[in-house]
């Protein structure tokens, strides 16, 4: 971010809301990476990864009015849209791959999923960032987070009580704190 | 709840990951309205998130920017969108039947999914009613079937001949009280029935005395209120009869004869 000129969050906004382009090559340029290193995680392949990006952006252009800045960041809101489109993508990829295989087995959909936390043993960024953690709190983390599952989806496919999952997510979030330098 | 345990709960958490419901985020926003010190736990969080997002960033192939901005969807102005349309639809009045129709489409659809989800809120929350009275009517089933199991083992007692069943009824101290010994000879099983013992205060319990040989034995203490049939201690064969008295709770070893509420005589043969 350091060789772009710094615009306020607000008035960044004010003129993404008015249809700037400039504000959105700013944009793009600033914040392209974060969702893009998001969206990889989540759908495993840079082509798909590609065009989710596209689309987010599109979107993010299209629909800036509903931004609601009391509901938070512009930044979660444009890593929601983000995450959203990513797992729609994934589970429409999964659902042609059911229908080629002509597989009706429920567990496609897991073993996919399986298979690509066993890959995302290898993201050493991933791992880097999460190594101060317990065993416990990073898998909530990296299936929330990085996989995109919401924390109901983590309940039910690893048969652990909704509260326990959202206690170890915020413990883990506030345990990252120091490591990323959030000022407290 | 305090701000403590709501902070705690993780529901921040899900707001700021998108994972809550439109009224689960009106009532967050809510919070965050009053009480400042949220709005600074959710910064923190969003602040975490973010970060967390940069550390991994990757940054995206070079020719990505270049083909988005070519789109276009960004390259051309809603507005200059709007005037090509009204361009067109000069040159031709079957486009503007198009437009037309597309528009009410798009009316009618938009009514349509807004109806939708109304009905789905709607049938969301008529479910967690039904799920919550479920598990109400299964803690009631449960509660019930307990209370069956409890009176089939009593009438088991009642109704084995071995059990000889002594009726103690009130004293002068109080004679509406009515109680009953079930005691099998045999096996020495006791069992006590109350059928009317008046409140007694924390302090004080009722005790159960088998007379043998005109000295009473203890058999055990109970609390007033007890409905089910009370497993008391073994009494030998012997017994003459069966007395309860008040005494202080955790009972006395020698009973207290003036507080004296029910006595029968074990009838013999």
């Amino acid at each position: 971010m350091s060789q772009q000129t710094q615009i306020a969050q607000n008035e960044l906004i004010a003129l993404l809301k008015k249809q700037d382009k400039n504000a959105m090559h700013y944009l793009y340029d600033n914040y392209s990476a974060a969702l893009y290193g998001a969206i990889v995680r989540i759908v495993n392949d840079e082509k798909v990864a590609e065009e989710v990006l596209n689309d987010a952006f599109l979107k993010i252009w299209d629909k800036i009015d509903t931004y609601d800045a009391k509901k938070g960041r512009l930044f979660t809101w444009m890593l929601n849209l983000t995450r959203n489109l990513s797992i729609d993508k994934l589970r429409s990829k999964e659902i042609k791959k059911v229908k080629k295989t002509d597989d009706i087995s429920d567990n496609v959909y897991n073993i996919e999923r399986d298979n690509l936390i066993q890959q995302r043993e290898e993201d050493i960024g991933v791992k880097d960032l999460l190594q101060k953690l317990r065993e416990e709190e990073r898998l909530v983390v990296d299936l929330v987070y990085f996989r995109g599952f919401t924390q109901s989806e983590v309940s039910d496919e690893y048969a652990i009580p909704l509260g326990t999952v959202k206690t170890r997510l915020r413990m883990a979030l506030k345990n990252l704190r120091n490591v990323l330098g959030v000022k407290q | 709840m305090n701000i403590e345990e709501y902070i705690s709960s993780g529901i921040l958490e899900a707001h700021a990951l998108g994972e809550l419901s439109e009224k689960e985020n009106q009532e967050v926003m809510a919070m965050l309205e009053k009480h400042p010190e949220l709005k600074e736990e959710l910064s923190l969080i969003e602040d975490s998130l973010e970060r967390m997002a940069f550390e991994i960033a990757i940054t995206p192939p070079a020719g990505a920017k270049d083909k988005l901005f070519g789109q276009p969807e960004i390259k051309d102005k809603p507005e200059a969108k709007v005037v090509s349309l009204e361009k067109t639809s000069e040159a031709s009045s079957y486009w503007r039947y198009i437009a037309a129709a597309s528009v009410s489409l798009a009316v009618i659809s938009s009514v349509l999914a807004y109806n939708y989800w109304n009905k789905w809120q709607s049938t969301e929350t008529a479910l967690n009613t039904l799920i919550a009275q479920n598990e109400r009517v299964a803690e009631d089933y449960n509660h019930v079937n307990q209370q069956l199991d409890q009176i089939e083992e009593d009438l088991k007692v009642i109704n084995n001949t071995e059990f000889k069943r002594v009726a103690m009824k009130g004293t002068d101290n109080s004679p509406n009280s009515l109680a009953f010994v079930y005691w099998n000879t045999n096996s020495q099983e006791v069992f006590l029935s109350v059928q009317n013992l008046k409140d007694l205060t924390e302090e004080k319990q009722y005790q159960l005395w088998a007379i043998i040989d005109g000295a009473p034995v203890d058999a055990g203490v109970f609390n007033p209120g007890e409905s089910n049939l009370l497993k008391m201690k073994n009494i030998a064969s012997g017994a003459a009869a069966f007395a309860v008295t008040i005494e202080p709770k955790g009972g006395s070893e020698n009973p207290s004869l003036e507080t004296m509420q029910v006595v029968g005589e074990v009838a013999q043969g």
